[in-house]
C-alpha cells in the first residue's frame, strides 16, 4: 500500500494518462478517495497532471469531423434533452413528488445492465467520482453493507454509491437502490457489480429528501413496487 | 487567461443556461481537435465519430461537470474525449480479439482520415507549445507518453511491449509528465 506523497503522485501520473492497470487502478482508487482530499499538496498535483493530460490532445492533428455529425446530434439533443436517462419510479412517483432522480452515468436501465457482465468501469465514471471527492473535502460516507458506501456531501444535489469487493446477486436477481424516507421508499436504479465487484453508480438526488438509502436483492426486470429483502442485512 | 479561453468559460456559461447557439460554437471551435484525437487513439472513423458525438452530448447533459475553477475548459472538454476514446479502444480490442479468435477475422484495415482543418489561431499557438515541450522531453519518456495517451496502453503494456521492468515506466511517467507541466505552465 502505498503512503507517501512521491509514490502516490506517480500512480496520479499514470492515473491521469489513463494507463494504470488492475492492481495499481486498484490503489489509486483507494488514493483519490482516502488520500487526495485530505492532501492539498497531492490534489494540486492531480489537478496538474490531468491539465497536462487535456493540453496532450492538442499533439494530436485536427481533423474535420464528417458533416453528418453535428445533426446528428442536434437529433439526439432534441429526442433527450437535457437530463440524461430519467428514471420514472412508476406508482412511487408520486408518494415523493419533492425528490427528483436521475441516473447518471453509473446507473443504468435494465437492458443495459447485460453490458456490464463483460465491461469494466467506465474511466470517466471514476474520474467523476474522484472530482467529486476532490472538491468536496467534507464527504459523508454512511457504510450500506456489501462494501458498498454513499457517498454525498452536504448540499450538492448529487450523491455516489461505490464499492469494491462487492459480491453477485444470484444469477436472474439485481440490486436494487431505493431512496427510503419515514413513510415510503423511492426507486432509484438497478444495478449490479462489474466483473471486478467494483460498483459505481451516481445519482443526481438532493440527499436532504431522504433518510437513508437502501439496496435489495430483485428479480431482474421486475416492476419496483417496492422494497424486497435487504441485500445487505448486516448495514442495518 | 488567453483571449480563446475566456471566450470558452463565457460559451460555457452560456451552454449551462440552455443556449445551443454556445453549443454549436464549442462544436465549431473543438469538433476538429476532438475527432483528431479520437481518431488517433482509436484509428478508426467510426470510432472516432461515436466518441466525439458522445463528449458533446455529455457536455450538453451535463455542463455542470466542468468546474472553471480547475483549467480551462479546453482542457477538460480534450481530457473527456480522450477518455472516451481510449475506453472506446480498449474495449474494442477485447471484443475484436475474441471475434478474431472465434471466426479468424483478419484484423481491420487502417481508414484514412479526413484532410486537415483550419482553427482557432490561439488553439494554433497552443498546439505548437505542447508539440515543442512534447519534443523536448528525453527520447524516452517521451515514448512511454505517447504510448500510454495515443495508443491507449497500460503501463503493463508498455512494460511488455518495450521489455523494461514497470517500475521503469511508472519513473518515466511521472518524470515525463513533470516536465511537461513545468513547460506548459511557463508558456501558459
Amino acid at each position: 500500500m502505498i503512503d507517501g506523497h512521491g509514490e502516490a503522485q506517480e500512480l496520479l501520473a499514470g492515473y491521469a494518462l489513463q494507463s494504470l492497470s488492475d492492481e495499481d487502478a486498484a490503489e489509486a482508487d483507494r488514493l483519490l478517495t482516502e488520500h487526495v482530499p485530505g492532501c492539498s499538496e497531492c490534489r494540486m498535483m492531480l489537478d496538474a497532471f490531468q491539465a497536462v493530460a487535456g493540453e496532450l490532445a492538442l499533439e494530436a492533428e485536427p481533423v474535420a469531423p464528417p458533416d453528418p455529425l453535428l445533426p446528428r446530434i442536434h437529433r439526439e439533443m432534441d429526442a433527450r434533452g437535457r437530463s440524461g436517462m430519467r428514471w420514472t419510479p412508476g406508482r412511487l412517483v408520486a408518494a415523493a413528488a419533492s425528490v427528483v432522480l436521475v441516473v447518471g452515468v453509473g446507473g443504468m436501465a435494465l437492458s443495459q445492465l447485460e453490458d456490464r457482465k463483460t465491461a469494466q468501469v467506465p474511466a470517466a465514471d471514476v474520474q467523476g467520482l474522484a472530482d467529486f471527492v476532490v472538491q468536496h473535502p467534507t464527504l459523508l460516507r454512511q457504510p450500506l453493507g456489501g462494501n458498498a458506501q454513499e457517498i454525498s456531501a452536504q448540499g450538492v444535489q448529487e450523491l455516489y454509491v461505490y464499492g469494491r469487493g462487492v459480491p453477485f446477486p444470484a444469477p436472474g436477481l439485481v440490486y436494487r437502490l431505493w431512496a427510503v424516507s419515514r413513510h415510503h421508499a423511492t426507486h432509484l436504479s438497478d444495478f449490479l457489480p462489474y466483473p471486478d465487484g467494483t460498483v459505481l453508480v451516481r445519482l443526481e438526488v438532493d440527499p436532504a429528501t431522504f433518510d437513508h438509502l437502501l439496496v435489495t436483492v430483485e428479480p431482474a426486470g421486475s416492476e419496483p413496487s417496492e422494497p424486497g429483502d435487504p441485500a445487505w442485512p448486516e448495514a442495518g | 487567461m488567453r483571449d480563446g479561453d475566456r471566450e470558452d468559460l463565457e460559451l460555457h456559461r452560456r451552454l449551462s443556461s440552455g443556449d445551443r447557439g454556445a453549443f454549436d460554437e464549442l462544436y465549431r471551435r473543438y469538433a476538429g481537435s476532438a475527432y483528431g484525437l479520437a481518431y488517433r487513439v482509436t484509428g478508426q472513423q467510426i470510432l472516432a465519430q461515436d466518441v466525439v458525438h458522445d463528449a458533446f452530448m455529455a457536455l450538453w447533459r451535463t455542463p455542470e461537470a466542468y468546474d472553471p475553477g480547475r483549467g480551462p475548459f479546453r482542457t477538460f472538454f480534450l481530457a473527456l474525449v480522450h477518455h472516451r476514446a481510449v475506453d472506446l479502444v480498449r474495449r474494442e480490442s477485447r471484443l475484436r480479439a475474441r471475434s478474431e479468435r472465434a471466426a479468424n477475422l483478419e484484423p481491420l484495415v487502417g481508414e484514412d482520415p479526413a484532410d486537415a482543418i483550419a482553427e482557432e489561431s490561439y488553439l494554433g499557438v497552443r498546439r505548437k507549445e505542447v508539440r515543442e515541450a512534447l519534443a523536448g522531453l528525453p527520447p524516452e519518456q517521451r515514448q512511454v507518453l505517447e504510448m500510454a495517451y495515443f495508443g491507449g496502453k497500460t503501463q503493463v503494456q508498455i512494460a511488455e511491449e518495450l521489455g523494461i521492468p514497470l517500475g521503469t515506466v511508472k519513473t518515466r511517467t511521472f518524470a515525463g509528465m513533470r516536465k511537461l507541466r513545468a513547460a506548459l505552465e511557463e508558456t501558459g
